[in-house]
């Protein structure tokens, strides 16, 4: 046995194991602390399960501190190598003050030890007294594997990236004016980043990613696309303005009974953008589908960026407020109309003279056609222009301010089929503002000229040319319509006409001068058009924002429906429906009023034949009242 | 530039890893400070690191064996790990590892002091 070589040690007596036991029995080089009580003092035999190698932590129960008396009990932990049976003396080396460390050690025999300081079997406790829990007793010599100490630098991240781009796949581009549709699709790029991912789900995270801008751009400006947004968003506009009332009662009680039978108002239509400060210069129904209606519109003064000229195809059916097709041009569209026998197309006359093809087919806002700025053609705005012909034989007629008609083919518009001059009695041409073709006939025809003066004309024949001269307007003559309404008496011959000189007056082609002359105005009558329907019924509109039905059978002095469009502005343009249900008028703000004749415009069966003493009465009446009486004329 | 503490309570003949760390780090300051990694002059700053280090410790008359070590490393972006534990008597011995880094190399320094009485 050896003992501490310090000069304090000296003994205090055995260490003797009193507690903790079987469980804690190791086998020879297990280590395993020992928890238990160790008695100190006393001579007795002590037994110990195992060797005590290093550190022991005595801590004295009972004690308040200083020395550990006999009989104390010292908590031990320690870790066991061996069995030995003697464990030795507990030994103090330190100052023996309390609330001071003492150093106790015991010494024994360790046989088998692997460090240098356990083979010299020294234990030696440190001393200190905690809150007065006793000595506080810790080894000297335990050895013991220390914390791992570690040193990491991490890599440097490099970041990589794919040198090579891939530009994708485009179609040619749109032309720039149709920007316009951008705005309207700030909703739909979503669609195309969504992938059809009903089957397979495992792809849905890869593909669902984000569009970059310019594939956006790409997908948006792609032809199909363009063609896909174009043909669903008509769908999805009446979709939404669409409001059926589930609540209408068919036998009529909750009806207005008295709406009726006069002229009430059904539609407006107005675009915010295209029909700012434009002035309506031509309406057209279509003959293939009646609800739809074209209108032109002039110039936008305000808005010197935007194409001059605009053409809208509006459709009564759906009560969505925005137009079905967009169509401008660079020059203010004067004239406009459907072609007859091609569905498809919207012919347009412009201010420059140029006559513009638009086709639904393709998606392009501009024409597909035009005729050439030449001397062959118009070299003066267009405002006249009409199909007609049959399905198989049809000429496009277009006159000019200058005098000069044209007869086109809507399949070749690079030059006129044929070209006239229209000049009366071979002296000056005729400044042609307004033209109409009696019902069936393709030779004959009516214009009506800005000196006030009215000219029936024929396309070919021996008297080619201008026929005709029917005075009586004093002022320029701005519309003329000719009978149109079929029934069991032909009225074809009577053709109306409106002029600055506030009149609206009633001609016969038999004679030379107006057979009546209505004066209900007080501006001047922009345009008049019989009803297609009714023989008796004519639709005039004037400066003062009037609309103004005549029934000739009711009464020849004063309109019998009479209504003035909310904003009063001028009303440019009327045009009865080809069912003659509905009356459109178009402002010179660049609405179009639709409005509905509800029972007026019913023609019933005696109609024509009250008409035909309507017209006996009025030559009556005007004859009496005029001083000569309307010659006579050889035609 | 961390260290490693070993021994949370310092008796008096105790190592203290505070000290150590000190140490250690001065004598890197002082070898490498501003230096870029050179691979001629490696060697001599490892030297001298060491020799530093040694002396310095020694002079701080405690009664321990030392073992002193140094790596220097040059930053090239790859990562370097290390690690080191020790079987001895965790009262009174004790580590210390102080690690170093300028813009182009690292500086790893071990200590382990042994107590001897």
């Amino acid at each position: 046995m050896t003992a501490s070589s310090n000069s304090d040690v000296r003994p205090v007596g055995k260490l003797q194991r009193v507690q903790g036991g079987a469980h804690h029995r190791a086998e020879v080089g297990e280590d395993k602390p020992i928890h238990g009580l160790y008695q100190v003092g006393g001579q007795g035999d002590w037994s110990v399960v195992g060797r005590f190698l290093g550190m022991c932590c005595f801590r004295n129960w009972d004690h308040t501190g200083g020395l550990p008396q006999d009989g104390d009990l010292l908590q031990a932990e320690a870790q066991i190598v061996d069995v030995a049976e003697d464990l030795g003396e507990l030994v103090c080396t330190g100052p023996q003050q309390p609330g001071t460390d003492a150093i106790w050690s015991c010494s024994f025999p360790l046989p088998q030890s692997t460090s240098a300081l356990s083979s010299l079997g020294l234990v030696q406790w440190r001393g200190g007294s905690e809150g007065g829990n006793g000595v506080n007793c810790r080894g000297w010599g335990r050895l013991g594997t220390s914390r791992i100490a570690q040193v990491d630098f991490p890599p440097k991240e490099l970041v990589s990236y794919s040198k090579e781009t891939q530009t994708l796949l485009t179609t040619h581009p749109l032309e720039v004016e149709e920007e316009e549709e951008d705005e309207e699709m700030d909703v739909k790029p979503g669609l195309d980043s969504e992938p059809p991912d009903e089957d397979d789900a495992k792809e849905t995270k890869d593909v669902l990613r984000e569009l970059t801008e310019e594939e956006r751009q790409q997908i948006l400006h792609s032809a199909e696309f363009q063609s896909f947004f174009d043909c669903s968003i008509r769908v999805m506009e009446r979709a939404l303005a669409e409001d059926t009332d589930i609540y209408f009662d068919y036998s009529g009680r909750d009806l207005d009974v008295s709406g009726g039978s006069s002229l009430s108002f059904s539609r407006l239509f107005y675009d915010e953008h295209w029909s700012k400060h434009r002035v309506i210069t031509c309406l057209d129904w279509s003959p293939q589908y009646p609800e739809l209606l074209v209108a032109s519109y002039n110039n936008n003064e305000d808005a010197p960026h935007e194409p001059d000229g605009v053409a809208l195809v509006w459709n009564i059916k759906f009560k969505k407020a925005t137009p079905e097709y967009i169509y401008h041009c660079q020059s203010p569209v004067v004239s406009v109309g459907f072609a007859r026998f091609h569905p498809n197309l919207v012919v347009g006359g412009t201010y420059s003279g140029q006559i513009v093809l638009w086709d639904n087919r393709s998606h392009r806002r501009t024409p597909v056609q035009r005729t050439p700025l030449s001397a062959a053609a118009h070299t003066h705005p267009v405002y006249c222009v009409n199909v007609v012909g049959t399905q198989n034989a049809n000429n496009l007629i277009s006159v000019s301010t200058d005098g000069r008609m044209c007869s086109w083919s809507l399949d070749m518009l690079s030059q006129p089929q044929e070209t006239m001059e229209l000049v009366y009695n071979k002296s000056k041409p005729v400044a042609v503002t307004c033209m109409d073709f009696p019902t069936g006939d393709v030779n004959n025809y009516v214009v009506g000229s800005e000196e006030g003066t009215v000219y029936t004309a024929s396309r070919h024949g021996s008297k080619a040319g201008i026929c005709e001269m029917f005075d009586g307007h004093q002022g320029p003559v701005t519309g003329i319509s000719c009978h149109s309404a079929v029934g069991p008496m032909d009225f074809s011959h009577l053709f109306i006409t409106s002029s600055f000189d506030w009149t609206v007056k009633l001609w016969s082609t038999k004679h030379n001068r107006p057979l009546y002359s209505f004066e209900d105005n007080a501006d001047y009558v922009y345009d008049a058009m019989w009803s297609p329907v009714h023989p008796a019924m004519f639709a005039a509109v004037d400066g003062m924002g009037r609309l103004d039905l005549w029934n000739l059978n009711n009464d020849t002095e004063v309109p019998t429906a009479s209504v003035i469009v909310e904003g009063a502005s001028a009303l440019n343009r009327v045009r009865w429906s080809a069912t003659g249900k509905e009356v459109s008028v178009g402002d010179s703000e660049g609405r179009v009023w639709v409005y509905d004749t509800g029972e007026l415009s019913v023609a019933h069966s005696d109609d024509w034949a009250r008409f035909a003493r309507t017209l006996v009465e009025i030559r009556a009446s005007h004859g009496d009242e005029e001083e000569e009486g309307p010659m006579e004329l050889s035609s | 530039m961390t260290g490693t503490e070993e021994n949370t309570t310092s008796y008096e003949g105790s190592f203290s890893v505070t000290e150590a760390e000190s140490v250690v780090k001065e004598s890197i300051d002082a070898t490498i400070g501003g230096e870029d990694y050179n691979k001629e002059q490696v060697n001599k700053w490892t030297a001298a690191i060491l020799e530093r280090c040694l002396g310095d410790l020694c002079k701080l008359g405690k009664t321990y064996k030392y073992i002193v070590t140094c790596a220097v490393t040059q930053k090239t972006g790859a990562g370097l790990h290390a690690a080191n534990s020790c079987y001895w008597d965790t009262t009174l011995d004790g580590s210390c590892t102080v690690k170093w880094e300028n813009r182009t190399m690292y500086c790893i320094v071990s200590v382990f002091a042994l107590s001897i009485a």
